[in-house]
């Protein structure tokens, strides 16, 4: 399977009379966007608010970050199964409006949700301060149920998004990257002698609001598969959860998976890059050991040397994380966990609720209790009162001045478990 | 009274009983009143046998 991603480097996003991208701009007719996100009768009220690098704006609560894409040529739609009809993606051309986002904000949805400032020390712990942001800010209809909440936010993100990336669809990219993944039987004729390397992804489904969709699927009801790489580019994977806000993996984390473009960058030359497991992380103890059975299963079958396990969340995760380690571990195949840690405040405490000996090779995305001061910021997009009561915030963290005392989990993307951030440790 | 299991042997508990669903230990929405209230006597049963029994190394009381 092979995909091309043609990057259209954005460099502004402004308000304007005609939805379009010109020179490294997007501008938006916000009327437009807003009539199409309001046709959901669960969405009282939409705006909008752009967020750009080095702006003194903090947005919190985020839900979710997604980048706007489009395809071009190749089977299927963005986000198959939740914005497009249901197709295999991954095949073709698809462009990327590269260096912005939308995110979503609004009334809080669940507990576990993220601040993002666009300067200041807290701009240096997520990586969504370095895009040009369209801030989605949806208010629910009075008395909507939490979960159509959710997926009230969540597809009106989806929905942003799908209609920002349409604006690329006839733009000459600035830069073109081809990945491709050959057929087992091909992988293996073309490099007998590299090692074959699979990745296992770790999909957050514990339920409640912690949820993620793989082609529409509820991937908590789905056993164990198998993704060709570019799928998850085209959006096969779409985060549907409000996990604490550090460690979830957001729709564009999924889209730039670091792994996966790691993987491609070594494909060929120092291993063969076989494919994608994923997994999820579910609340009952038999479908952690069936699912964790199945990474084994088919990391066996596909005939790697080596796989690399990400984890999504932490706590109860942390077993379905040691338990693929573990099973993989026992097939004779290695493996490399990347993970983070809740050490305490000081660093000191054991870093995982489980462990085992045959997870000798880990990465950390770091400490997610580290306490952090957020000095105020001009402008607040959002509810700036969501800092006493999100995971990692405590009754007091909100200053009489506006600044923030919190713990890291709070800031969206902080102790990434796909790495995608610069926190670790050595 | 857990329902991961692992965690529990990792951090060295003597008497173990496993419970339905981490977000709901002792009973399941997905049930009646009635019928959750039984999973949790049996449960709560289970769990004070367990106390009763002695044991000489950690043991999971299915």
């Amino acid at each position: 399977m092979k995909l091309e991603l043609g990057n259209i480097i954005i460099h502004d996003i402004q308000f304007g009379n005609v939805s379009k991208v010109e020179k490294g701009i997007i501008y938006i007719n916000k009327d437009e966007l807003g009539a199409l996100l309001s046709e959901d009768e669960n969405i009282k009220s939409v705006s909008f608010e752009i967020a750009r690098p080095g702006e003194r704006i903090r947005i919190l609560p985020v839900k979710d970050v997604i980048e706007p894409r489009i395809k071009v040529s190749g089977r299927g739609g963005i986000f198959p199964g939740m914005m497009a009809k249901v197709d295999t993606v991954g095949t073709g051309r698809t462009n990327v409006l590269k260096g912005a986002a939308v995110v979503t904000a609004g009334k809080i949805v669940g507990f576990q949700e993220g601040i993002i400032d666009m300067s200041g020390p807290g701009a240096e712990y997520t990586p969504f301060s370095k895009l040009n942001n369209l801030v989605v800010i949806c208010e629910p209809v009075p008395g909507l149920a939490q979960h159509a909440h959710e997926k009230a936010v969540r597809l009106a993100g989806l929905k942003a998004a799908a209609y920002l990336g349409n604006l690329g669809k006839d733009i000459d990219a600035d830069e073109v990257e081809i990945f491709e993944t050959p057929s087992l039987k091909e992988g293996i004729l073309k490099y007998p002698e590299l090692p074959r390397v699979a990745y296992v992804q770790m999909l957050q489904t514990q339920g409640l609001l912690h949820d993620t969709y793989v082609y529409g699927v509820d991937m908590k009801q789905s056993l164990t598969t198998i993704l060709y790489p570019t799928e998850l580019m085209d959006g096969a994977v779409v985060s549907g959860n409000c996990v604490s806000a550090c460690d979830k993996n957001t729709t564009y984390h999924h889209l730039n998976n670091p792994v996966v473009r790691d993987l491609y960058a070594k494909h060929g030359k120092e291993l063969n890059f076989t494919g994608v497991i994923i997994t999820n992380e579910n609340v009952y103890l038999a479908d952690k050991e069936r699912s964790s059975d199945w990474s084994a299963k088919l990391a066996e079958l596909l005939g790697v040397d080596g796989v690399i396990i990400s984890q999504e969340g932490f706590g109860n995760p942390d077993t379905d994380l040691i338990m693929n380690c573990k099973k993989i571990e026992a097939k004779g195949i290695k493996t490399v966990i990347i993970t983070d840690e809740y050490a305490g405040r000081d660093g000191a405490s054991q870093s995982l609720a489980d462990a085992d000996a045959s997870a000798d090779a880990v990465v950390t995305g770091g400490n997610a209790n580290m306490l952090i001061k957020l000095p105020p910021m001009e402008k607040v997009i959002g509810h700036i009162e969501a800092a006493d009561v999100i995971a990692g915030g405590f009754d007091g963290s909100l200053k009489s001045d506006g600044s923030i005392e919190v713990e890291l989990q709070v800031i969206t993307g902080a102790t990434n478990e796909l790495g995608f951030n610069r926190l670790s440790a050595r | 009274m857990c329902t991961v299991v692992p965690i529990s042997l990792t951090v060295g508990a003597n008497r173990i009983v496993p419970t339905v669903a981490i977000p709901h230990p002792l009973g399941n929405p997905a049930l009646t009143k009635e019928e959750e209230k039984d999973i949790r006597r049996k449960l709560l049963n289970k769990a004070l046998n367990a106390l009763s029994t002695e044991v000489s190394e950690q043991t999971v009381f299915e």
